[in-house]
């Protein structure tokens, strides 16, 4: 093997792959994070950091136009793989290894793709049509510069139209905020779900353990953007062992030490308390689950709380009010940055299956 | 106090000192590699071939740009990092051996890390995406925290040797560390380290949850020179506080340069560690504990030891 | 002169060239202002990128800005006035040093400068620093009252987005 295939070798060893989930499809999700972890691959940060995509599900019309678009901004050597079942997550890894490995490939490939980026014509604007106004020709780049507005100061600054998209490191699958930002302050937000082309087939694992997992992965993904990295891991390891049919006694246990950990820790409350706070009128007014009452630190307790409670066998009898959370996003993280929209976003953790178009504003 | 301290030459030995950098570079990331790979439930050491791995990836993976990208300010900011690294250990001493003998090391150690502000905010601008943006502006609000705390806390040291030459601290050492009965300053100069690398609690600029905020749209050498300029800052810092706080080379049995270099593979040891233990301290909760605790924690510091000093002269 | 095309590149432009002059000053051995200069001049740039470009905004400078108004003449007055300055300054001969500068040159200089009147400039500046902050903390539209109604009692305070101590 000469110096480039070891270096191929090498780096393939240590791949980053773009998770990006259809509603409906958590567990194959969970799954593929599960192999990476095994292989000593990575979740990718960003389209940049990737080197594979993995799409989890069946995606419907707009969700596979993202999914094109985000395989556009790439880097080569790049992959490409989709995973319907848990069981096809090794084999499609296995082979976006192989074709991350093809030199011949994705020599072609890099070769057909454009060298300079694409102008503002994916920007979503209509304004790419009419850029012969001879006077106001700030647009550098294609790109029509911001406008401004009145911010919470009252100062004036620009607008930024951003959606925080479907897809995005621990975000809830297929759901878009679309947000107007001044600075990183979120000053409106509009709430959209991308579904899938089809429904998801049932699942098969006991109900009590796989609601207790999922409860795990919304708890590992609030705590991965919080960044604590090691409790995040350590609600998938436990996540992982309920998904795999493993020992309950142990799940729970892990469940009781996480548990515990995350409410000793003084800085991750100091963080955490205050932001979204939700208070028992709001919560009946708009239709909420007892549950999301409080800030967003008790959102996290009560996560890894109605887990362990499952895994005992006490039911909560919770209805589904995924619609009636997400309708309540945008006034939620409205005049917040976008850290803290973040984190109310992931303590709440909608869901969003069996949605077909919906598109709430604030 | 005068103090014997050999300049050598420059241009060999700057090279063996950027390797040394690069050396702990490695290290450090290295063992962040196989604590993750632990606490993800891997093996350590699978996790610890991280580097190589990772290099090889970038080194393999294209470059890419965005519309309308700063393309100079842009690339200042992502190889600043480095170099910023390799200037701030130009005046560390190893032994008796240092590459620039400064009269005020301590203030040139400080201008390198103000430095930092303007090479992770350039890094941020010069990507012309939002999410960049915000990284670098996140990075402007935690400096402004921690920069006031840090300077004074590398006063204190000057005050109590009555010199900012290095060399000097290190010689006024010969009783007691400084890191012993100045523990307040030592606690917020290690704090101000791994702020200034955007490391561990201190990362949000670089966080997972603005898609890696001013790493999110560099891909290939850029992002690798990112990435190790995190981590030689870290062994920067690291290597900085061993004159400063931790008495230089003294130590029995090994010769001085061994020594520093143990201690400073010890302390960064302890930073790469930090960031299994701590969430993410985000800037606008920490602005106000920057300014309100640790700003007059760090002036009482001081005041205490300039009393010291005076009494004991 | 310098023609840039963004604020950014005009604010790090600048940087540059304080920069510069703090490497004057280390040539003439006034390593601890040269270096103070370097440290200060980045920060404030900084600084000025946050107010400048993030509040600021001022889309015309987040374009190619072109602020010469007779291009041709400007430029040949540019040339001229380097060659003029940089011929001066390798040219004319010097006179040859007499005496020799003292062994702490910082503090030569501040004897100097600030002579007799070294404590007036010490108090100065913290007189200066409270003067800035009273001048936001007036200039601020939200006041106490706002944030802790009208008997100063709310606690917690009613903040947009809450700080870290939580006062």
């Amino acid at each position: 093997m000469g110096l480039s295939g070891r270096l191929a070798a090498y780096a393939v060893s240590g791949a980053h792959v773009l998770v990006v989930e259809v509603p409906g499809w958590w567990e194959t999700r969970a799954a593929v994070e599960r192999a990476l972890t095994a292989r000593g691959w990575r979740t990718a940060l960003s389209p940049a950091d990737a080197d594979v995509i993995v799409v989890c599900g069946d995606p419907g019309e707009q969700l596979s136009a993202v999914v094109d678009r985000v395989w556009e901004q790439l880097p080569g050597p790049r992959a490409r793989a989709t995973a319907l079942h848990t069981d096809e997550v090794g084999a499609a890894l296995d082979e976006t290894a192989l074709a991350l490995r093809d030199d011949q490939h994705q020599r072609r490939d890099a070769g057909d793709r454009a060298r300079e980026p694409a102008g503002g014509a994916d920007r979503g604007d209509m304004d790419h049509g009419d850029m012969d106004h001879g006077d106001m020709e700030m647009a550098p780049g294609g790109i029509p510069l911001a406008s401004g507005g009145e911010d919470r100061d009252g100062l004036e600054m620009d607008v930024l139209h951003v959606p925080l998209g479907p897809v995005l490191p621990h975000w809830p699958a297929g759901l878009v905020l679309r947000c107007s930002l001044q600075g990183d302050v979120v000053t409106e937000a509009q709430v959209e779900v991308l579904g899938p082309a089809a429904p998801s087939p049932a699942l098969s694992a006991p109900a009590d353990e796989r609601r207790a997992a999922r409860r795990c992965d919304g708890a590992a993904r609030l705590l991965a953007i919080a960044g604590w990295d090691d409790a995040a891991a350590a609600a998938r390891r436990t996540r992982d062992v309920l998904l795999d049919g493993g020992d309950r006694d142990d799940a729970a246990r892990q469940l009781d030490r996480l548990a515990s950990r995350v409410t000793r820790s003084l800085t991750l409350r100091w963080m955490l308390r205050g932001l979204g706070c939700v208070d028992g009128a709001a919560v009946a007014a708009r239709g909420l689950p007892e549950s999301a009452r409080g800030d967003v630190h008790d959102r996290l307790v009560a996560m890894l709380r109605q887990s362990r409670a499952d895994l005992r066998g006490e039911a909560t009898a919770d209805e589904d009010r995924a619609a009636a959370t997400r309708a309540a996003l945008p006034t939620l993280v409205r005049g917040l940055d976008v850290a803290a929209a973040r984190l109310i976003v992931a303590s709440f953790d909608p869901d969003t299956v069996g949605v077909r178009r919906e598109a709430v504003r604030a | 106090m005068p103090d014997v301290a050999v300049t050598t030459v420059s241009g060999a030995w700057a090279l063996v000192a950027a390797l040394l950098v690069g050396v702990f570079a490695v290290a450090a990331a290295s063992f962040d590699g196989a604590l993750a790979a632990r606490s993800a439930g891997g093996g350590a050491r699978a996790g610890a071939r991280m580097p190589l791995a990772e290099t090889a990836r970038l080194m393999r993976q294209r470059r890419r740009t965005t519309v309308a990208a700063d393309g100079p300010l842009w690339r200042t900011g992502g190889g600043g990092l480095l170099v910023v690294a390799l200037l701030m250990v130009v005046v560390v001493p190893l032994g008796s051996w240092t590459l620039a003998d400064l009269a005020v090391g301590i203030v040139w150690f400080n201008a390198m890390d103000v430095v930092v502000w303007a090479v992770v905010w350039l890094a941020g601008w010069g990507a012309n995406s939002a999410y960049s943006l915000v990284g670098g502006y996140r990075f402007l609000a935690q400096a402004l925290a921690y920069e006031l705390p840090l300077m004074f806390a590398l006063t204190a040291p000057a005050v109590a040797a009555r010199s900012l030459r290095v060399a000097d601290v290190v010689a006024a050492q010969h009783g007691l560390w400084f890191a012993v009965w100045m523990p307040v300053a030592f606690a917020v100069y290690c704090l101000s380290v791994v702020a200034f690398s955007v490391w561990g609690p201190f990362a949000p600029a670089a966080g997972s949850d603005i898609g890696g905020g001013v790493l999110a749209e560099t891909s290939g050498v850029d992002r690798l020179l990112l990435l190790a300029g995190r981590y030689a800052l870290l062994a920067a810092g690291a290597a900085f506080a061993v004159p400063l706080f931790l008495g230089g080379g003294a130590g029995p049995l090994l010769p001085a340069p061994v020594w520093v270099l143990v201690k400073t593979l010890l302390l960064l040891a302890a930073f790469v560690a930090l960031r299994r233990r701590l969430p993410a301290l985000r800037p606008d909760r920490f602005v106000e504990a920057g300014w309100l605790v640790l700003l007059p924690a760090v002036l009482l510091q001081v005041l205490v030891v300039s009393v010291i000093v005076v009494a004991r002269s | 002169m310098f023609r840039v095309d963004s604020m950014a590149r005009a604010t790090y432009a600048l940087a540059v060239s304080f920069v510069a002059v703090g490497a004057a000053l280390l040539i003439v051995d006034l390593h601890y202002v040269g270096i103070i200069t370097v440290l200060m001049m980045v920060m404030e740039m900084a600084i000025m990128a946050v107010y400048m470009i993030m509040f600021m905004g001022m889309n015309p400078a987040l374009m190619p800005m072109d602020m010469v108004h007779d291009k041709r003449r400007a430029i040949g007055a540019a040339v001229v006035a380097f060659v003029v300055l940089a011929g001066g300054a390798l040219l004319v001969p010097w006179p040859s040093r007499r005496g020799a500068p003292s062994g702490d040159t910082t503090a030569a200089l501040g004897e100097a400068i600030m002579g007799s009147k070294m404590l007036v400039m010490m108090t100065i500046s913290p007189v200066m620093v409270a003067t800035i902050i009273a001048g936001i903390v007036l200039a601020a539209p939200r006041g106490r009252y706002d944030r802790l109604g009208d008997d100063l009692g709310r606690r917690p305070a009613d903040d947009p987005q809450p700080g870290g101590v939580g006062r």
